[in-house]
């Protein structure tokens, strides 16, 4: 792994999610990984009928390293107007995923739409979903190397990070003594005093 | 008719018994922005269809990690945008709620802030509504739309000093009081918009082609828009009155008059409607929020460790010469915590999950994008139709491209 460019963020090591008591609309949930399939099926049938979001977030420093953040939405009913609906409820489950064996159970058996989500937390972040029909890189190309989203992944992506700084990046490249057509500035100011005076001004 | 498990290779054609594997985009006028379909067809119906997503993808979350909490709001709002505002004001509801300063965001503020995301959803189905008449031949449904778009944009520009990402919330409130002027523009714009909405249904609701081509296509049952998490206009189209606005107010929303417009037959015709009645909810909202903007007051929270004290102080003030240069140099902290915040943008849920660790910069933004789980619906829905529907699904389920691959 390349150099970071930016140092780890100082505090990674701490657990914000346990700091303090929640602060929105969801309950929160942590569970182990072992476990997650079996809570997040019960949850199903409990009448949380949408996995609303899946996501991650890496602690670099932190043991487990990895969270994966679940978001589940419950109607009272599936009904056309607000009131009918009655009042709906969130739960949020936080699942710690070590760093050395990054791999949880798939939800996608039981909500379709976290085919799309789980691809998106593996690319990202390199987590394995054991039990995805198809799991591929979604945002980045297939041939990609690394994870971007990981702490400790280049801000600029690595290749940008080896490569020189380009001589345009320099404030003025003739002050700079290296203009793009190769010419001084002792040059340059020659070749116009000389134009000057042919001309007779 | 084979049905493969494989995923679709990106490849241009191939040929396997008598279907067939097309690549639809990524340059394709009517995808709304760079998507790619790899299409399994038979004929002209389509036997299996999976976008292939991420040709936009800018790396917004990354970015906006290593950018103080008020600088990663520019980013941010480039995410949807065709609804900057929407963006802009789920992130600042969410660092608020970091800060704790949700209680205590000035009234005038917040109904700046709901008159904002009201005008910006109503400019954002103005777009869709043009490129949707577009894919279908309509062409000039286009201008009349753009033209309502722009007066709203003229807002804008005039509130926030950009037409597309006008940048104009704060955490803690808004970047200052509406210049002198806009509510005039506004009363205009309200005034004007009833005329041309009913123009705009003119146009195309009752049109027979219009109607051929949209009714009963692209059929989301309400299980399958749940299963495939499904929210906004596209879930209400299936008869689902779920809105974040009613849900989880915000913003003081509970205090709004308005109704959640839904549809129970769930193609690509009740989506249409939906939208429509929502232009007009919103400029109902639109209107109170004008009425309760008659009242002068604070547009900035009045505490100095998040807003910035106003310019003329720092000749004055020590103290407020010390906040300005600290919140200007290395922003402000923000307490540890995790929240996860929502709002009603003009494309279904969008939520923040903001991680912070005390410092001056995010420690993760997750988005949840409206636009993609939305767009990976079409999975479910396109096989059995058309191709030449495609463009009416996509159309429908509105995706914008910068939100989907961020």
């Amino acid at each position: 792994m390349p150099s970071t460019q930016t140092p780890p963020i100082a505090g990674s090591a701490i657990d914000p999610t346990a700091l303090r008591p929640p602060i929105d609309d969801a309950v929160i949930e942590r569970v182990a990984p072992a476990e997650l399939h079996a809570r997040l099926a019960a949850l199903r049938d409990e009448g949380y009928t949408m996995l609303l979001d899946l996501g991650a977030v890496d602690y670099l420093e932190r043991t487990p390293r990895f969270d994966v953040v679940y978001h589940l939405l419950k109607l009272p009913a599936r009904a056309a107007g607000v009131e009918a609906i009655g009042r709906p409820s969130r739960v949020r489950i936080l699942c710690g995923v070590p760093a050395e064996h990054p791999h949880v159970a798939s939800a996608m058996d039981l909500w379709r739409s976290a085919d799309w989500a789980e691809r998106e937390v593996f690319d990202l972040f390199g987590i394995v979903f054991d039990g995805h029909a198809d799991l591929r890189r979604i945002q980045m190309p297939y041939d990609w190397e690394g994870h971007p989203l990981r702490k400790d992944y280049p801000l600029r992506g690595p290749a940008r990070e080896r490569a020189p700084r380009p001589a345009f990046a320099l404030k003025s490249n003739v002050q700079a003594g290296t203009p793009p057509s190769g010419r001084t500035l002792e040059a340059l100011q020659a070749e116009v005093k000389r134009v000057r005076e042919e001309s007779g001004q | 008719m084979s049905m493969s498990t494989t995923p679709l290779t990106p490849e241009i054609v191939s040929h396997e018994g008598n279907a067939m594997v097309l690549s639809m985009g990524p340059q394709h006028p009517s995808t709304h922005g760079v998507l790619q379909i790899m299409l399994e067809i038979e004929g002209e119906t389509v036997l299996k269809a999976e976008p292939e997503i991420g040709y936009l993808h800018t790396g917004i979350e990354k970015t906006a990690e290593n950018l103080f909490w008020s600088q990663a709001q520019t980013v941010i709002e480039r995410m949807d945008y065709l609804a900057p505002s929407s963006n802009a004001f789920c992130y600042v509801l969410a660092v608020e709620r970091l800060l704790g300063l949700t209680d205590r965001i000035p009234e005038r503020a917040q109904h700046i802030r709901v008159l904002n995301a009201e005008l910006t959803r109503i400019a954002s189905h103005c777009v869709w509504l043009g490129t949707h008449g577009i894919d279908l031949g309509a062409i000039s449904v286009f201008f009349y739309c753009f033209d309502l778009r722009e007066n709203i944009l003229d807002l804008q520009e005039a509130a926030g000093g950009a037409r597309m990402h006008p940048n104009y919330l704060r955490v803690g409130g808004v970047n200052g009081d509406l210049p002198d002027g806009y509510l005039a523009k506004l009363d205009a714009l309200i005034a004007k918009f009833p005329a041309r909405m009913r123009e705009l249904r003119g146009l195309l609701q009752a049109n027979p082609i219009f109607q051929d081509r949209t009714i009963d296509v692209g059929y989301l049952s309400i299980d399958d828009a749940l299963a495939w998490n499904v929210t906004g206009p596209s879930l209400r189209g299936s008869g689902v009155a779920y809105d974040v606005r009613k849900a989880f107010p915000y913003s003081g929303y509970d205090r709004y008059d308005f109704d959640v417009p839904t549809r129970s037959e769930g193609d690509a015709y009740a989506r249409f409607l939906v939208r429509l009645d929502e232009m007009e909810e919103s400029m109902r909202i639109v209107e109170q929020a004008r009425r309760r903007l008659d009242v002068p007051g604070p547009v900035m929270i009045d505490d100095t460790k998040v807003a910035a004290p106003p310019k003329e102080t720092i000749a004055l003030s020590m103290e407020a010469l010390i906040h300005h240069f600290k919140i200007v140099s290395e922003g402000f902290r923000v307490p540890p915590g995790d929240v996860y915040q929502a709002v009603e943008s003009p494309r279904g849920e969008l939520a923040y999950y903001v991680v912070s660790t005390g410092e001056n910069r995010p420690y993760r933004v997750r988005t949840r994008p409206p636009s993609m789980y939305n767009l990976q619906a079409l999975k479910g829905i396109a096989p059995g139709n058309l191709i030449a529907d495609l463009v009416v699904m996509i159309g429908s389920l509105d995706p914008v491209f910068g939100e989907v691959d961020r």
